[in-house]
């Protein structure tokens, strides 16, 4: 079976690509898909044909991961789609700057400050109230072709 | 009656008021307050003195109008009269109906009538706020007493009318009052019967006294057009011997002369109501005949049909004076009555009924009518609803009713000659119907999204019903569909290149769908016989290869046998056709190809198949796609068929989900094709495909898990265990090394996140779940070792997905289905190493999630994130329950010898995990609520005595469930509240009664802050299950576990169960519910030699006494 194990290899070149190429019938709901250039989780996928015998095609929605604006796109299903690279990174809160900066505690120690906080209100708010009751958070900062936000926190209660 | 000279004057005074108030009505004057006066009269308790005096004696119709109308509300409003009250009452209202009142005193009569019956008949009573039992008597007496009396002056009052509408030009007020009675004698046969059927009133009859709305079952037939009427013999002088029904014929038959040049008429309601009333009597059936073998109910129907005749024949006429603008709904009607003798006859009584006379019989003029509407569809080709759709509908109807029989019966006379080739006319014509249908829809633009399963199943009880009547007669039918199959693929060929095929695509693709219904039924999982229909017929040629199913089987398997041809592929097979072909070769390889009984060869192999063997053996002919014919070459083209729609249709989800879920899972349900299967080289070309290539990863990720599933379970055709593991082994194997070189990677955090390592494991994982879901004892052991080769990883990857949903809850479900096919086969240490493989996932899962909370602009994407969570939660659950289970079931050797691992343990243990994962809101997905509640019941049933160890969150938690799943609506979920209520209480009170503490403090009740005594739990749920018990809605399946609960509940909670009964007696205001309700409260507790303790005798005995007891006080505890 050796010969056949590279099939199976990914190339290990680490975060070089933002986007990888996938057949869009195997895109299910919850992945993520590029439309119109941004990344979109998937909340909806139908299939249907281009005529009754003609071949299937895929119509997704998708809502944009970072602004939350619903965007929409049809595929033939056995075409390429691009899914884009998203990874997601635990940091500790350490600060919120007066300006609107988060200062965050990587894992290697030092410290990450080029994190804008969320302009929306009650996003705002949730950050900044845990925050300000003195719970220890961790922020989830998401990122994905050029672009970071903080997508979740989590409190870890008072002690480390 | 003699009436004091006081109150005479007052009833004056109420006439003088009615009728002055409805003149001022008449005259516009200050209409509102005579509006005031005439309502309050009506409300008025008791009116019927004052409405019976001014019908007596006022002038003015407007005002006996109203008077009878204040009766008719009156009496619904308060239905509790004395016997003598009752009695006038009700001569009034004869009276009226009678006429001697006037045609509009009538009217309201007859209509008071329809609403009283209405009123009791339970199904479509008003709230009234009187106890069940009264309704329930109320509908007793009414049908033995009232009904037929009702009926008859009904009855009377039409016949009274007839000549009076028959002679009168225009429409005279007595036609309303005989439509109305006609309509009153429609709703008394509509009554549903229960009492008087032959005094047999068995405990079906008897009434559910624990649920309002019970509904009648009866009529719930699958043609709700069409009920049964048996009123039982008390009613055959009414309607049968009386002449009544040739009085109705005739009234019908000249109303209809009279008024044939006025089209309109047919849609009147006098003629509607009569014709209903007609169609009602074609479904007479029962004790309201004499025993004489069925003669004199031919009678009847032959006696209606002659009428009826005339409605539908000639059908060519009929149809075309429709088209011409003629209402329909004479003849639709007729349809009807044709479906309802149908349903209470069979196909040779049905067809001579006609013959006598005349030329023809009914099959043949059932066949006639749906031929012309077949005709007016094929020429309408109309998109919406027309009158044809509904007839073809009803005739279908019929003619399922008639043939369904035969079916299931297994009766070797089927119809008769002459009606197969009336059915054999019908098919034809449907065929070319359904074809016609298919090619003008083969282009039309509105692109179906529908699934392919769900335009089949829409269509399937149509199909089903065509099947049937092509089954009827197979030696013309299938040579028919032969030739038109045949005919289309030809046509192919010739315009192949040329001209564009479309059309025919989509008539091959209906014809596919026709046939696969004819040839074969729906396994649903079982092993399909061929049609008894298809056995049984005798066909003329002796040769298998002439036999007309072998004949159409082949030239279907030699059309699918192009698809492997590239050229041809591209230029004929669409998806659409080949979703087709596979649907097609799953239902038709389900029965015909290796059909079960010659596994009698390699006897031992656990089938008994020798009912089988000799229903089939009369059909020997349809053996030459059995193992020992061509049976393995027809196996060999539908494997690689199947390959060629999952390689080479790329993209083509719903052809490859017919694929995997229907085509390659009729191959592996039969061990003896297994056999054959793992032998095939093109099923090990696609084995070594999914096991080695990167191809079938562009297959959607849940089609792979089947497609693991199909492969593994294939496993079992391997000679013996030892080669079915390492079948498994060598399928399986590369994917785990795969999984587990990448969690062992330096770099895998970053490496992880790529999209395309996203999607490889992803697939694998889907792979792996469908392995363990197809475990079987023979092939355990290698899927134990894949499973546990990749536990660690699986850890590890949890913790590196944990953002990644979709992939944890992969990862999960993969845990969950594994555990469930191997927690019961392993021995002590490997349970020891799975249960702490689940609990460090637990563990890991939690802390990932507890306070987690997601940040996102979009609603949308909160929701979906809140859904995740709920399929996560659900999986756990599961996964809990699947350990559990190892306490109940355990297959392992050394299970007694070996210490094991406490199971009760560790499940209380992950409860806590979850528990707090769990809120109420997330309660509310019944799956997972189901779920929560069957482990929550097993936990408190099988280890109460843990519960006395729960902190006090966990504890309140759990009773505050609980007490929710008590009142949830579905029944199973209260079913299990209640078994862990019993076991809790029982558990307590075994306890305490030797001595020990048992729940202890959670018991006893207590003290909180503010010093105010708050209830033990066990007080607490006596009154909540009691009030549940009299005076909720809830499934008579129900009582039994109540019971059961009930029992240790009052056991443990003695005094307050003495104190709740007294309120519950003190509460009656009437005398007699008061004794009863003592008396039953006494023989609950007291009958059957009911003791104190907690056996199953005991237990058995409450269940009785507490059915006793509920069907003798529910009824006046509960209002409706």
């Amino acid at each position: 079976m050796s010969d056949e194990e590279h099939h199976f290899e990914s190339k290990a070149d680490a975060g070089a690509s933002k986007t990888y190429p996938q057949q869009a019938g195997t895109i299910r709901k919850n992945g993520y898909i590029v439309i119109k250039n941004r990344p979109c989780k998937v909340v909806e996928v139908s299939t249907s044909k281009t005529g009754k015998h003609g071949h299937a095609k895929c119509h997704f929605v998708g809502i944009d991961i970072f602004n939350g604006k619903k965007q929409e796109d049809i595929v033939p299903s056995s075409h390429n789609c691009d899914v884009p690279h998203v990874t997601r990174t635990d940091y500790q809160l350490i600060d919120i700057s007066e300006d609107g900066f988060v200062s965050l505690l990587t894992d290697s120690g030092g410290t990450k400050d080029d994190l804008r906080l969320p302009t929306d209100e009650s996003l705002l708010s949730q950050i900044k109230d845990g925050f300000a009751e003195g719970k220890d958070l961790v922020v989830t900062v998401m990122s994905s072709m050029g672009e970071e936000q903080i997508c979740a926190l989590k409190d870890i209660g008072p002690k480390n | 009656m003699q009436r004091s000279p006081n109150d005479l004057s007052q009833l004056q005074a109420t006439m003088r008021a009615i009728e002055l108030a409805c003149s001022s009505i008449q005259m516009m004057v200050n209409p509102a307050e005579a509006e005031a006066t005439i309502l309050s009269f009506c409300q008025s308790p008791q009116p019927y003195q004052a409405c019976q005096y001014i019908i007596e004696n006022s002038q003015m119709p407007n005002a006996r109008f109203q008077a009878a109308t204040a009766i008719r509300d009156a009496a619904i409003r308060e239905l509790e009269f004395s016997a003598a009250e009752k009695e006038t009452f009700l001569a009034e209202v004869k009276q009226a109906t009678l006429g001697i009142h006037g045609a509009d005193v009538q009217f309201i009569g007859i209509n008071f009538l329809e609403s009283l019956v209405s009123e009791f008949s339970l199904s479509t009573s008003t709230t009234m706020v009187l106890p069940t039992e009264f309704h329930d008597q109320c509908q007793k007496s009414m049908e033995l007493e009232y009904l037929k009396a009702f009926y008859c002056w009904a009855r009377d009052a039409a016949l009274s009318m007839t000549n009076k509408i028959l002679d009168s030009d225009s429409a005279v007020p007595e036609t309303k009052a005989s439509t109305a009675a006609l309509r009153l004698m429609l709703q008394i046969l509509n009554w549903d019967f229960r009492y008087s059927k032959n005094g047999v009133e068995g405990a079906k009859g008897r009434k559910n006294v624990f649920s309002a709305r019970v509904g009648n079952d009866n009529n719930l037939s699958r043609r709700s057009e069409c009920t049964v009427v048996q009123p039982g013999p008390a009613w055959h002088e009414v309607l049968i011997s009386s002449g009544h029904i040739s009085w109705l014929l005739s009234f019908y038959r000249a109303l209809r002369k009279k008024f044939s040049c006025e089209g309109f008429w047919l849609d009147c309601p006098l003629a509607v109501s009569a014709r209903k009333l007609i169609v009602q009597f074609c479904s007479l059936k029962g004790d309201i005949f004499h025993s004489d073998n069925g003669q004199m109910q031919e009678n009847h129907l032959l006696q209606l049909l002659s009428g009826i005749i005339e409605w539908v024949n000639p059908p060519e006429a009929v149809s075309k004076a429709i088209e011409s603008g003629k209402s329909e709904s004479e003849m639709l009607d007729g349809c009807r009555a044709l479906l309802s003798i149908a349903t209470v006859t069979t196909p040779v009584v049905f067809d001579q009924l006609l013959k006598s006379i005349s030329s023809f019989g009914t099959l043949t003029l059932l066949s006639a009518l749906m031929c012309e509407v077949l005709k007016v569809l094929i020429v309408s080709n109309a998109e919406e609803e027309t009158w044809s759709w509904v007839a073809r509908d009803l005739l279908l109807d019929t003619w399922t009713a008639l043939l369904v029989p035969i079916e299931s019966g297994g009766k070797t006379g089927l119809l008769p000659a002459e009606g197969r080739n009336a059915a054999a006319n019908v098919f034809s014509l449907i065929v070319e119907s359904e074809l016609k249908a298919a090619s003008a829809s083969a282009c039309s633009d509105d692109v179906d999204t529908d699934y392919f399963q769900a335009s089949v199943s829409a269509m399937d009880e149509r199909l089903s019903s065509y099947a049937l009547i092509g089954r009827a007669a197979i030696d013309i039918t299938i040579p028919l569909l032969t030739n038109l199959f045949n005919e289309r693929v030809a046509r192919l060929h010739q315009g192949r290149g040329i001209t564009d095929p479309t059309v025919t695509l989509e008539e091959l693709y209906s014809m596919l769908l026709i046939i696969g219904h004819v040839l074969a039924d729906e396994g649903d999982g079982e092993t399909p016989l061929v049609p008894k229909a298809i056995q049984t017929q005798h066909v003329a040629s002796g040769e298998s290869e002439k036999h007309p199913v072998v004949v159409l089987s082949s030239s279907i398997l030699n059309f699918a046998k192009q698809s492997l041809d590239p050229e041809m592929r591209a230029s004929i097979f669409s998806p659409r056709l080949m979703e087709a072909i596979a649907w097609f070769l799953a239902r038709w390889s389900s029965t015909y190809l290796m059909p079960p009984e010659e596994t009698g060869e390699n006897s031992g192999s656990g089938y008994d198949n020798n009912h089988m063997v000799q229903s089939l053996c009369s059909s020997k002919a349809l053996l030459i796609f059995g193992e020992h014919n061509q049976g393995k070459s027809v196996l060999d083209l539908v494997v690689h068929i199947a390959t060629t729609t999952l390689v080479f249709y790329p993209g083509e989800k719903d052809l490859q989900a017919l694929t995997c879920y229907h085509l390659l899972h009729a191959l592996v349900r039969r061990r003896n094709v297994c056999v054959h299967l793992v032998a095939l080289d093109s099923w090990h070309h696609l084995a070594n495909a999914f096991a080695n290539e990167r191809l079938l990863f562009t297959l959607y990720s849940a089609h792979q898990r089947s497609l693991a599933q199909t492969l593994v379970v294939s496993a079992s055709g391997m000679r013996n265990p030892d080669a079915s593991n390492q079948y498994v082994r060598d399928l399986m194997g590369h994917m785990t090394n795969y999984l587990v070189e990448l969690s062992s990677k330096n770099d895998l955090k970053i490496v992880a996140q790529q999209p395309d390592v996203i999607l490889s494991v992803s697939c694998l994982l889907e792979r792996l779940r469908g392995a363990a879901r197809a475990t079987e004892p023979r092939t355990q052991k290698a899927i134990y070792e894949m499973g546990s080769t990749v536990m660690n990883s699986i850890l590890i990857f949890l913790e590196v997905y944990k953002h990644e949903f979709a992939v944890v809850y992969l990862l999960l479900k993969f845990v969950v289905d594994w555990v469930d096919g191997q927690i019961i086969y392993l021995e002590a240490q490997e349970t020891a190493g799975v249960v702490n493989f689940c609990m460090r996932l637990l563990q890991l899962y939690s802390s990932h999630n507890i306070g987690k909370i997601s940040l996102s602009l979009s609603s949308s994407l909160l929701s979906e994130a809140k859904t995740e969570k709920y399929k996560d939660l659900r999986a756990l659950l599961q996964l809990l329950a699947n350990l559990c289970s190892k306490d109940l079931v355990d297959f392992s050797s050394d299970s007694t010898e070996t210490p094991g691992t406490n199971i009760s343990q560790v499940v209380y243990f992950g409860l806590c995990i979850v528990i707090p994962l769990i809120s109420l809101d997330l309660l509310k997905y019944p799956k997972l609520c189901r779920d929560f509640f069957s482990l929550l019941s097993h936990l408190l049933e099988v280890y109460p005595e843990m519960v006395a160890q729960l902190n006090d969150e966990a504890f309140s938690h759990v009773l505050g469930t609980l007490d929710f799943g008590l009142h949830h609506q579905d029944t199973e979920v209260v079913d299990m509240c209640l078994r862990a209520l019993k076991a809790l209480a029982s558990y307590h009170y075994k306890e305490t009664s030797v001595g020990k503490v048992g729940l202890g403090a959670r018991a006893a009740g207590s003290k909180d802050q503010s010093g105010q005594m708050s209830e033990g739990i066990f007080s607490q749920f006596l009154r909540t299950l009691l009030h549940l018990v009299l005076f909720e809605d809830y499934s008579i399946d129900l009582v039994s576990a109540a019971a059961d609960a009930l029992l240790p509940l009052i056991l443990c909670e003695q005094a307050l169960y003495q104190r709740l009964g007294n309120e519950l007696i003190e509460r009656q205001v009437n005398p007699a519910f008061k004794s009863r309700l003592a008396n039953a409260l006494q023989s609950l507790t007291s009958s059957n030699q009911l003791s104190f303790t907690l056996d199953r005798m005991n237990y058995q005995r409450f269940r009785k006494n507490l059915n006793h007891f509920l069907v003798e006080v529910r009824g006046f505890l509960r209002m409706i």
